[in-house]
């Protein structure tokens, strides 16, 4: 096991702090293995007859591949003891084989709530063809 | 596709606005092999899903990625009883309210996590049809947008998390009209 990261604490952040960017590349491969791994059957994750009937270029990612993105970009950030409270995404375009995939984020706000200590992000997700996710997310640190 | 989507017309739909579902219950307990499959597809080295010294001591046990919540209590892709091939699509209410349109997209998802799910844990899901728009026509075609929420529990009844999803349902327009 490599060692486990440090993690940041929650008077290290400050609004306005940059969540670095993390990036993916999209394979077929990594399509069928997410779709797989979350017992996901629809067809327009691994069909390309199916997705190209139905109006995309190519099979596409399940929106679970950019949450879960999403969550890496985090926790690639702040490390393996933040705790995800809250996530909202909203994806504007699709994710296909031979894109990279990215994010990056920043803080919108730092708030104690009865004992706990919370982060506020955005984080934009995108491709080489342009934005395809933005989510917003309240992180639980350590103090 | 037949046994994937729920066909119907907007009417129906409409007429179950505020219907609940039965009890969406795991095939299994969350496990760590599934956790470390699902992990690798963003290649995500976070401990909490790799590390048994770590998880335990920050979680008490190896975790789920909260992304995975909802493919716990998904059926699996076939089970003995039904049809040779099984279904194709994610057997849960976005995809079971009856509309017209063939295929679906999702569209957004917001998740509030309770408490993390760990190892051992039997998830449950209830959800409810919460709303679906007029027909809408957008660059993929011309459909309606499902929305519908969902509250995860744990086998002693813990509220895991509440999600909301909105999903278009829609049939691809004429592309050369």
């Amino acid at each position: 096991m490599p060692e486990t990261p440090r993690d940041l604490t929650w008077t290290d952040v400050n609004k306005g702090d940059i969540v670095p960017r993390v990036s993916l590349d999209i394979t077929v491969r990594r399509l069928i293995v997410n779709a797989g791994a979350g017992w996901d059957v629809f067809p327009g994750h691994y069909d390309r007859d199916y997705a190209r009937a139905h109006g995309h270029e190519d099979i596409f990612a399940n929106t679970s591949l950019f949450l879960s993105f999403a969550d890496r970009v985090v926790t690639d950030w702040a490390g393996p003891r933040t705790r995800i409270a809250r996530r909202a995404l909203r994806m504007s375009g699709s994710v296909y084989p031979g894109d990279t995939l990215h994010a990056e984020g920043i803080v919108t706000g730092r708030r104690q709530d009865g004992g706990v200590y919370l982060v506020d992000l955005e984080i934009n997700l995108g491709t080489d063809r342009g934005p395809c996710a933005q989510a917003v997310a309240t992180v639980e640190l350590t103090h | 596709m037949a046994q994937s989507l729920v066909m119907g017309s907007y009417d129906q739909a409409r007429a179950l606005v505020g219907r609940m579902t039965a009890v969406s219950v795991s095939s299994g307990p969350v496990n760590e092999a599934m956790i470390k499959y699902f992990a690798s597809a963003a290649e995500d080295s976070n401990p909490s899903y790799w590390d048994e010294e770590f998880a335990d001591a920050q979680w008490g046990s190896i975790i789920s990625p909260p992304s995975m919540l909802v493919h716990w209590v998904v059926p699996p892709p076939w089970s003995p009883g039904e049809p040779s091939g099984g279904h194709l699509a994610p057997q849960i209410l976005m995809t079971q309210v009856p509309l017209p349109g063939d295929t679906i997209i999702n569209v957004s998802v917001d998740y509030t996590y309770h408490r993390p799910v760990r190892i051992g844990d039997r998830l449950k899901m209830v959800e409810e049809f919460v709303d679906v728009s007029a027909e809408k026509t957008t660059q993929l075609g011309t459909g309606h947008f499902v929305t519908t929420s969902a509250t995860y529990y744990t086998q002693d009844d813990d509220i895991v998390a509440t999600q909301t999803n909105v999903l278009f349902r829609f049939s691809v327009g004429d592309r050369n009209a």
